[in-house]
């Protein structure tokens, strides 16, 4: 075996460090600046909407997000969305993946009409709709009027509102839970199932038993995603309800928009950021660290 | 004669350049580009109607333009980062303190001097209140805002509906003139799909009042109107919150007393769906800005042509005498950037707008432009493409009282964050998730909090100066 000499090896080793260079410093001016930047004003009692300098004032601003009822009332939205809208897409994209994953004529067309939601840019779709929740002139209410029901103040009723944004997200998502679980489902080998059915397999047993452990990692890898972006749900929030009636429908990052533009409040408003980032951080490392079991295993 | 062409030619180039330069010694500027911001839509247009006039000026005008409701962040955010990214900007008076204050904005006394904008031929509430800053000039009305009660003529002066009116409150059906009247009027015109309004069977249901409650969209000022007439200001002069006071309580009370005798999504509405409940016929009252008078008469846009009738905002009676207060809200106004390159190009083009081509600009339904000049107010014939003559004279005198009893938004350092917590809370209210009492009694709380946030000796002292000048205009005793 030909032996690699050391100072070979140096060299190779100078020269990967180099060619890492500008992604490593981009990452630094784009990523760490940046979060430097957050953390350090998170310690500061300072306003831009007056003349005065900023005071630097310990953890006395991450106090105030846990005394914040704003912030409760944004972070119990946004786990209502979360939570509902975790459940929900996957229940449907796993049935309309099983649909999908039958062979019939014009398959290819359906999965790509049902791609579409995905590609509609947020704030288009936020604005289509609000046309379809329009109370006098929405295709909703029409549809709903025309079966004799009275219709419904879909985004103005605080009621609803929450509801209103939450099938939004649904009919969005849920395509792209479709997909990535019909990939799954594309990925098991046939003769597992052909192993079930000798062993004399139920049709129920081969779901529990067989498809749904199987399909397991892509539930982790959809939770884990659709949990990150809902929890940064913004666009259609903002478009549909701003937030409102009064904060019925005000998430998180909604909220730390608000106070960064509208209220000014450099400081609070880091702290907040970097309470967020702790939670998400939390989520994101319990589902690795599920991902990487699961692969050792 | 080879030196003879010759000469010919650089006489002739002499003269061809002499010539130039004697047409742009007639402009006033030296082809400057500069930018100008206004929220985007139809009050945007003028700024287009008139780049030819100001080019011929010398000025190239780029505009730049923002949602209605981020008008504020947008500015700010430019502001903060100092990128002089504008030059001339057109905003609402309810930031003015905080740009202002912060010095985001040019004084304009000097220009004004040179340009002469004409000051006094605005109204005089209007200049005082939203023209000035601490005793100096900042900027020019572009957008005269004010409340005022419109209704539907035709359904006021129908036989059946007084008739009826009358059996049922045994008083005369004419349009409000206090809160409680209003209540009244609103629950009356309120009716069912199917049933009968001034002769006609409905096929959808028609409510009596309409009122304006999106937030970020000046919601405040459908409650100021009954607070501000029952004495109420937003401080006291120790900065102590007012708005919790018995004036306030009331004035949401009535809010959602009048709930029921709304359209049932009024919560999501802001202009453009209080304008259309009114110009399309689904309601019979609203406290509106006036170019819905504008638009309530054009045929392209109204159902109600020749039926939009307007008068002052209800008030109360107090030892005999109705007293009312207008709200003022938006009021667009036009001020200079003091990070701008291009200052007096930047007057020069606000003195234009507000002053040489407003009257154009305020008496077109193409805008939602609004009067502020006398001269607006005495010239009722530029306003007659609407309505006869005389009708458009009632108008402009309707908008011209209220606005004498107008009732200023808040313009004050941080008035954004202490507005958007008012709103919040009025939301609260409507939506019965907290009382009256509980939601302004919060707001006071978060207001005190952001005042001592904010600094108050500062906030008290700025707050005083605004103070001072409402009194000197007559709006507090």
């Amino acid at each position: 075996m030909k032996e690699i000499s050391t100072n070979v090896l140096i060299g190779k080793n100078k020269f990967a460090k180099l060619i890492t260079f500008p992604s490593v410093f981009i990452l630094i001016i784009t990523v760490v600046g940046p979060f430097a930047f957050l953390l350090y004003a998170s310690f500061f009692d300072w306003n831009l909407t007056v003349p005065a300098p900023p005071r630097f004032a310990w953890f006395y601003n991450f106090g105030l997000v846990f005394k914040d009822l704003r912030f409760w009332n944004a972070f119990k939205n946004t786990s209502v969305l979360m939570i509902a809208g975790i459940i929900t897409q996957s229940i449907l994209g796993l049935i309309i993946a099983f649909l999908l994953n039958r062979n019939f004529r014009l398959k290819k067309l359906a999965i790509t009409i049902i791609a579409l939601p995905i590609m509609v840019t947020p704030v288009v779709l936020g604005f289509n709709w609000r046309i379809i929740y329009h109370e006098h002139f929405g295709p909703l209410n029409y549809i709903i009027r025309l079966l004799g029901g009275a219709g419904s103040s879909w985004i103005a009723d605080p009621k609803l509102a929450l509801f209103s944004i939450f099938l939004v997200d649904t009919w969005q998502w849920t395509p792209f839970v479709t997909l990535i679980l019909l990939a799954g489902l594309q990925s098991i080998p046939r003769q597992v199932y052909e192993a079930a059915d000798v062993d004399g397999a139920t049709g129920w047993q081969t779901f529990r038993r067989v498809t749904l452990p199987l399909l397991r990692p892509m539930f982790v890898l959809v939770v884990l995603f659709r949990t990150i972006w809902i929890f940064k749900i913004f666009d259609p929030v903002y478009i549909l309800t701003g937030g409102g009636p009064g904060i019925a429908t005000e998430t998180l990052s909604l909220y730390t928009y608000v106070s960064w533009v509208k209220y000014w409040r450099v400081g609070y408003t880091s702290a907040l950021g970097i309470v967020q980032l702790i939670i998400m951080t939390i989520i994101a490392m319990i589902f690795v660290r599920k991902i990487m079991r699961r692969r050792r295993a | 004669m080879r030196k003879v062409y010759l000469l010919i030619l650089i006489t002739s180039l002499l003269l061809i350049f002499s010539c130039s330069m004697l047409v742009q010694g007639q402009t006033k500027f030296n082809d400057v580009t500069i930018t100008a911001f206004c929220d985007a839509g139809h009050n945007a247009l003028p700024f287009e109607w008139y780049a030819d006039e100001f080019k011929k000026a010398g000025i190239n005008v780029k505009l730049v333009t923002a949602p209605f409701g981020n008008v504020y962040e947008k500015l700010k955010s430019e502001f903060v980062a100092g990128t002089g990214a504008y030059d001339v900007i057109v905003f609402f008076p309810l930031y003015l303190g905080e740009f202002a204050g912060m010095g985001y904005l040019k004084p304009l006394d000097e220009y004004a001097e040179k340009y002469d904008p004409h000051l006094d031929d605005i109204a005089a509430g209007f200049l005082k209140l939203y023209d000035y800053y601490a005793g100096k000039l900042y900027t020019l009305p572009y957008d005269g805002d004010v409340l005022s009660l419109y209704f539907r003529k035709d359904l006021f002066n129908d036989a059946t509906e007084k008739s009826n009116f009358k059996k049922t409150y045994n008083k005369e059906l004419v349009p409000p003139v206090t809160w409680d009247e209003l209540l009244d009027v609103a629950k009356f015109f309120t009716r069912k799909s199917g049933e009968t309004l001034a002769g006609q069977k409905l096929v959808s249901d028609f409510y009596g009042y309409s009122f304006l409650a999106q937030r970020g969209s000046f919601a405040f000022a459908w409650w100021l109107a009954e607070f501000a007439s029952r004495g109420g200001t937003y401080f006291d002069k120790d900065m102590n919150p007012m708005i919790n006071s018995e004036g306030g309580v009331t004035a949401l009370q009535r809010l959602i007393d009048v709930l029921p005798y709304c359209p049932p999504d009024v919560f999501a509405y802001g202009y453009d769906e209080l304008k259309d409940a009114l110009v399309l016929g689904r309601t019979a009252m609203c406290l509106q800005w006036p170019c819905i008078w504008k638009k309530g008469n054009d045929p392209a846009q109204s159902k109600i042509v020749g039926n939009v009738g307007v008068t002052h905002v209800p008030g109360v009676m107090k030892d005999g005498k109705l007293v009312y207060r207008a709200p003022m809200p938006c009021g667009r106004i036009l001020a200079v950037a003091n990070a701008s390159k291009n200052p007096e190009a930047a007057f020069y083009v606000a003195k234009l707008l507000s002053d040489d081509f407003s009257l154009a600009n305020v008496s077109t339904t193409e805008t939602g432009l609004d009067p502020y000049r006398k001269s607006h107010f005495n010239n009722p014939k530029a306003f007659s493409g609407f309505a006869p003559e005389k009708e458009a004279a009632e108008y402009l005198a309707a908008i011209d009282n209220n606005l004498t009893y107008g009732f200023p938004d808040l313009n004050l350092p941080g008035s954004a964050e202490y507005i958007d917590i008012l709103e919040l809370h009025l939301g609260k209210a409507y939506t019965k998730e907290l009382s009256p009492k509980e939601a302004l009694d919060a707001v006071a709380k978060e207001w005190d909090s952001i005042t001592d946030r904010l600094g108050r000796a500062n906030q008290t002292r700025i707050y005083g100066e605004l103070l001072q000048s409402w009194k000197e205009v007559g709006l507090i005793d």
